[in-house]
């Protein structure tokens, strides 16, 4: 039933009489083509495109978390060298139409969020001038020396101040702070909680996130006047979504609006959201006709990039005796910062605490409710997970909770109650359906792969010597490669459900395949590769992908939600064989064969009753060149031998897996070690191991700097404390484990190809094991790890107090 | 421009002399200035690693280095490793382990790896880990990394004694 | 996140070096730049001249001087830890090292910048006040030197004038039979700590004397106070006695977190502090002892 990823198992089962050939590439652990010109420094990301004229721009941003702003002064700014404007928000705003993220939910309230700030400053770091000069190292002298005046207004730092009646509204016109309001109800949840055998209830808090991506924002515009087109290169995940919305906030036809995001140096959420700074160089451009380049500098990041996970969750879980779940009802406070971002939403992540906060589990009474409340603080967006992370992290502790006080493993108290694979497909009571995966299985694989009761035994021992070592597991489901059927965000308003490849046969025989969704480090370009390579029976070294750029397809949104895999490879599939059908046809009056009895394979074109073999580079030639070689008609009919499909899976399809984490907590420094680390999942057809496998990596290291290390903190004002490197502390070599990983070969799902998005869950299961493994290990203590990250200061606390030991409010 | 100075500074094998300002960081300059934008800054404070290049044989943050104190020094940066077709060992063994998503932190820990290979006898993984914790990545969660370390340190170690052989020889 | 515009020179000696100073009252000196340019490009700090001192030749270097040893003030860490005259004597100081920052920070940082930029928490001004280092600088008065706690005043503030430059730094040798022990408490590798500590134990005396004795005990603490720390109430408390007993090490401990009033920042309260600094001493001293009483003690120095 599992297996470890062994190469030779992964390749997927041929499908009878309609497979040409064993595929040859998906499945199978492909050396990346990213990856020769990223490791000699050939890549292009942003802030490597040099436009001869670049102008470059430099911020003034606000000194205060919350203010009028009374007076801009930049006399003695324009006056240093190298300086050619200075803009302030009224100096633009005939420029363009303000970006407004919509709702359908009910009660939203949607908040513009301004290229410059005008008249109010609604975080520390929102942008209020700015200043473009010959470079950037001028554009700052002078940015220095710009004078604003303001009258400070109370501070929303803590989402629960906000939320009261007598707080201070962030923005005009709205009827409170809260954003978004939204209810889950499911089932008689009164009924599961009057007086249950076992009730835990807890309030957890899991701290805000900086995506961090290594490569910052970079954003160049460059507008040509004479053509009244414009090209702006962004360091973005969301091409498309940045070009459709531009178009109508800046009127220029879709059709000279080109958007390009060239390799992109990591996003993890922090790149989906349409960014003031993104449109303001277009429209600096724009109006000075010459290219216009902004490069975000850490500081910039760590304060106006968006942020992620910010929830207070109070939560309460009911059972009975023997550990089945009754009912289970959570209130969820999200602190959304200042703005709704275009287009994900303020509810983009609380909301989905919400209503993915019963997981894989089977809870027939469940009541939900989520508030979005506004902060002056930077934004809320989406980060790798979205919501999951903190849902998964509240139902997990409470699980483990219940099966402690019972006196059950936590492990049975998860068989017990997860789905079970007779109960497919199943309705989660907020109205989520998973479809077939393996929750039991990853729980049994990863319980018996790290060799779970041995790993008991062990604790055993180490607690016997006082050593405080602990177990956490963690089992979790999302949905992925959402289709139309659902928004990916709740309630937003724009079809993010299909995506395009456009498959092409040039003259020359070159083969290229064009897609929407992008990479910025999931090594899309290798794994579209192989599944064209394998579709047209073709070399992989003979498909170009093109990618992260607008001009390649008509529509796309990006990658983001998991669903690149899925729907960039369906896609690809669709319009492979909508290719390879005409192709046939040409090969067939070739080789004088009907097309149903043509094979392709290995690059060539073969019919029974002939020894010719045609290649691609022949067909084509033949095809588009050789002058009365293909029949006009026919030529008329099939037109350019290329196809275009899009693609829509429509629900989309569950991906799940459970970490499982040995942890010890060292009684000196009360610092964490991650002894063991193993990941079983299922995410159905692998098209690359070894990029699955990095992709798990990467986000289990993500989720132990958010269960350990990572915090943005803010002081009283709303001074973001951690807004360099050197505060907001990411995991280095020396703090992340090296971890295992189990791959479940199961039933795979009904998209095309099998294939289930991966990519978020390591951010989603591993703080939850984590916290999990070391409220286990502090089990000697009278405490409960209700707050993330558990770093040593409250470890320090935990176990110097007991239960309580968080001094920090909310 | 108030204060320049003229220096002269050999990237890759290549000389280039230029008039910069004082303040130009080393980063800049060879990305700007020379068009190396292999080299890649991500805080601009030391921290992160992106931007580490050699300076006479040394890994060096670009970014806490003045390009005038660069003047007369001998610099490696990624584009001085090898080419997309003709890869180094270290860059081989890269691809090979996957030590690379985005590639946008990789230069910095190629400069960093070269410069542990040659001083250190990275006995185990615990020494490499700690070695590397001055270089971040957001992407790969470091094992493929580690694993590719492990890896360009066995060759060595074979190339060396197979080395010592042929001289024996 | 780009320096202020300053002016730059890169004197050839300390005559030259001094003449720029005095002739250029805000000037900034340069040495290994590890701390001053982060501080640069965050705009924190600007500056009209910066005098690189990186090019003069002879504050650089460690040499012996009788069974002392002196480390120019330009010497990088990574000099320093792997020095094989310091392996020798100082062994301390090549395993302190490795814990500064990260090997590309060691390959370009040096200890005369470390000590001047007086980092609360950094490795340098504890080893400084551990080994009883001395402090060699000149000015337009002539040279002088200073104790290395008389040089760290607080947190980023040092006594070196601002037309002073830092020569060197001499360390004395410590008695001959001297187990030592270090380590370092940070959230990350290579970050600052939020408690370092290093103890040394030193033994003298023979069965004709009454047998060994403790005869000098130093314990040095970074990041709990505004600048490295000894704590001579602890030590005290060490000196003399025949050996550490784990007793005597917890309450040497239990002085140490007595002693010190350390300060509260985002990532460690003052508490959490000396929480970390009773662990920390304790097992150190207990390491340091367990080297004492092992044979290899015997001929000084090398205890870990």
């Amino acid at each position: 039933m599992r297996k470890r990823s062994d190469p030779a198992r992964l390749r997927r089962p041929t499908t009878g009489e309609t497979a040409i050939s064993r595929p040859k590439y998906v499945g199978a652990p492909v050396e990346r083509r990213e990856d020769g010109r990223l490791l000699t420094g050939r890549g292009r990301f942003v802030d490597d495109v040099a436009i001869a004229g670049t102008l470059h721009v430099a911020f003034r941003r606000s000194d205060h978390a919350h203010a009028r702003i009374l007076k801009v002064d930049s006399k003695a700014a324009a006056a240093c060298p190298g300086v050619v404007a200075i803009y302030v928000a009224e100096d633009i705003e005939a420029d363009f139409q303000p970006i407004v993220a919509q709702s359908r939910m009910r009660g939203y309230q949607p908040t513009a969020q301004p290229i410059l700030a005008k008249e109010k400053a609604r975080f520390a770091g929102e942008a209020i001038a700015a200043v473009v000069a010959e470079s950037r190292y001028l554009a700052e002298d002078a940015a220095a020396l710009i004078e604003v005046e303001y009258e400070a207004l109370e501070s929303l730092v803590d989402p629960l101040r906000s939320l009261a009646e007598d707080a201070p509204r962030l923005h005009d016109g709205t009827s409170s702070n809260v954003l978004v309001e939204r209810r889950f109800q499911r089932g008689e949840v009164e009924q599961a909680f009057h007086n249950p055998p076992l009730a835990v209830k807890e309030r957890f808090r899991f701290r805000r996130k900086a995506p961090a991506a290594l490569e910052n924002r970079c954003y160049l515009a460059d507008y040509r006047g004479a053509a009244d087109s414009l090209t702006l290169h962004t360091s973005t995940q969301v091409p498309g979504i940045v070009r459709d919305a531009l178009v109508d906030c800046l009127a220029i036809p879709g059709s000279r609006l080109r958007v390009v995001a060239p390799d992109v140096g990591g996003g993890f959420g922090g790149k989906t959201s349409l960014y003031p700074e993104e449109v303001l160089v277009c429209v600096l451009s724009r109006r000075l006709e010459r290219p216009v380049k902004w490069t975000s500098d850490r500081l910039e990041d760590l304060t106006a990039t968006s942020h992620g996970f910010d929830e207070v969750v109070e939560a309460e879980l009911a059972l009975d005796e023997e550990g089945n779940f009754l009912g289970l009802r959570a209130d969820v406070i999200g602190d959304v910062g200042a703005y709704s971002l275009f287009p994900f939403t303020a509810g983009i992540e609380p909301v989905q605490v919400a209503s993915f906060l019963p997981g894989p589990y089977r809870i027939d009474a469940y009541q939900g409710r989520v508030r979005c409340v506004a902060t002056s603080k930077t934004a809320l967006g989406p980060y790798r997970g979205v919501g999951r992370p903190a849902a998964t992290f509240v139902m997990e502790r409470l699980v483990d909770m219940a099966a402690r006080r019972l006196g059950q493993d936590p492990k049975a108290m998860r068989l017990r109650n997860l789905v079970q694979p007779e109960d497919f497909p199943y309705k989660v009571a907020s109205g989520i359906v998973w479809d077939r995966s393996g929750f039991t299985e990853s729980l049994a694989a990863a319980c018996e792969a790290i060799g779970y009761e041995s790993l008991r035994g062990q604790q055993e021992e180490a607690r016997e010597q006082g050593r405080l070592l602990g177990i956490g597991m963690a089992t979790y489901a999302e949905l992925t490669g959402i289709g139309s059927r659902l928004s990916a965000s709740p309630g937003m308003p724009f079809n993010t459900g299909t995506e395009t490849a456009h498959v092409c046969l040039d003259s020359t025989g070159g083969i290229t395949a064009r897609f929407g969704v992008t990479s910025f480090g999931q090594g899309l370009e290798t794994a579209l590769s192989q599944v064209v390579a394998d579709e047209l029976g073709v070399a992989i070294e003979d498909v170009t992908i093109v990618q992260g750029d607008t001009a390649a397809v008509a529509h796309s949104t990006g990658s983001y939600a998991s669903r690149g895999a899925v729907m960039g490879a369906g896609a690809a599939m669709l319009a492979c064989a909508a290719l390879k059908e005409r192709l046939l046809r040409v090969a067939g009056l070739m080789l004088n064969a009907p097309p149903e009895e043509v094979t392709l394979a290995e690059a060539g074109f073969s019919a029974p009753h002939s020894d010719r073999r045609i290649g691609f580079g022949e067909l084509a030639k033949t095809y588009y060149s050789r002058q009365g070689a293909i029949a006009t008609d026919l030529k008329n009919e099939l037109g350019e031998l290329s196809a275009s499909r899009m693609y829509d899976p429509e629900w989309g399809t569950t991906s799940c897996g459970t970490h499982i984490a040995l942890v010890e907590v060292d009684r000196e420094t009360c610092q964490v070690k991650v002894l063991k680390y193993l990941v079983a999942e299922d995410c159905g057809q692998l098209i690359n191991p070894r990029i699955v496998e990095g992709q798990n990596h990467g986000g289990v290291a993500q989720g132990i700097g958010a269960a350990l290390l990572e915090e943005v903190i803010f002081d009283e004002q709303g001074q973001n404390l951690t807004a360099s490197f050197m505060d907001y502390v990411l995991p280095s070599a020396a703090e992340v484990p090296r971890m295992e990983q189990v791959h479940l070969d199961l039933e795979k799902p009904k998209t095309l190809g099998g294939i289930r998005g991966m990519g978020e869950g390591g951010t989603i299961g591993a703080p939850a094991a984590i916290a999990n493994a070391v409220a286990d290990a502090l089990a000697p203590f009278d405490c409960e790890v209700t707050e993330l990250p558990i770093t040593p200061e409250r470890i320090f606390r935990l176990t110097r107090d007991g239960r309580d030991g968080s001094g920090r409010g909310n | 421009m108030p204060f320049e100075r003229r220096i002269a500074v050999t990237v890759n094998g290549v000389r280039h002399e230029r008039s910069v300002e004082p303040r130009l960081l080393l980063s800049d300059f060879l990305r700007q200035m020379l068009n190396l934008t292999g080299t890649h800054v991500g805080c601009e404070q030391g921290i992160c690693g992106a931007c580490t290049v050699l300076i006479d044989g040394d890994s060096v943050r670009s970014c806490l280095t003045l390009a005038v104190q660069a003047d007369n020094a001998e610099l490696r940066t990624v584009e001085g490793h090898g080419q997309a077709q003709s890869l180094s060992a270290l860059q081989r063994t890269f691809k090979q382990c996957h030590a690379l998503q985005c590639g946008f932190c990789t230069p910095g820990f190629l400069a960093t790896i070269e410069d542990m290979l040659n001083k250190y006898p990275l006995e185990n993984e615990n020494r490499i880990r700690e070695l590397l914790s001055g270089n971040l990545c957001r992407c790969t969660g470091y094992q493929n990394i580690v694993d590719a370390v492990i890896a360009a340190r066995d060759d060595l170690a074979q190339s060396e004694a197979a080395n010592q052989q042929t001289q024996q020889e | 996140m780009k320096p202020a515009p300053f002016d730059y020179c890169a004197p050839q000696s300390i005559d030259e070096a001094l003449a720029r100073l005095a002739a250029a009252p805000q000037a900034k000196l340069l040495a290994g730049g590890q701390s001053l340019i982060p501080m640069l490009n965050f705009r924190l700090l600007a500056t009209d001249l910066l005098i690189d001192l990186t090019g003069i030749a002879e504050l650089r270097g460690i040499l012996p001087h009788g069974r002392s040893v002196r480390v120019g003030a330009l010497t990088t860490h990574h000099e320093v830890e792997t020095s094989a005259l310091i392996r020798e004597r100082f062994p301390v100081m090549g395993e302190v090292m490795r814990h500064v920052a990260h090997l590309a920070i060691r390959n370009r940082g040096t200890i005369g910048g470390s000590l001047v930029h007086a980092d609360p928490a950094a490795e340098w001004p504890l080893l400084a006040v551990l080994l009883q280092a001395r402090l060699h600088a000149v000015g337009p008065s002539g040279k002088r030197a200073i104790d290395a706690q008389d040089f760290l005043l607080g947190a980023l503030t040092s006594s070196l004038d601002a037309d002073e430059i830092l020569l060197r730094i001499d360390f004395p040798a410590l008695p001959r039979r001297t187990a030592w022990a270090f380590d370092e408490v940070a959230l990350r590798a290579g970050d600052f700590a939020l408690c370092a500590a290093a103890v040394t134990l030193s033994v003298g005396g023979s069965r004709l004397t009454g047998g060994p004795r403790i005869t000098d005990a130093r314990i040095a603490l970074a990041g709990v106070a505004d600048t490295a720390v000894r704590v001579p109430v602890a030590e005290r408390m060490i000196r003399g006695q025949r050996r550490l007993t784990p007793e005597l090490a917890h309450q040497a401990a239990c002085a140490v977190r007595d002693a010190i009033n350390p300060n509260a920042d985002l990532h460690a309260s003052a508490d959490y502090r000396r929480h970390l600094c009773h662990g920390l001493v304790k097992r150190l001293l207990e390491e340091a002892q367990r080297s004492c009483a092992a044979p290899a003690a015997d001929d000084g120095g090398d205890g870990h």
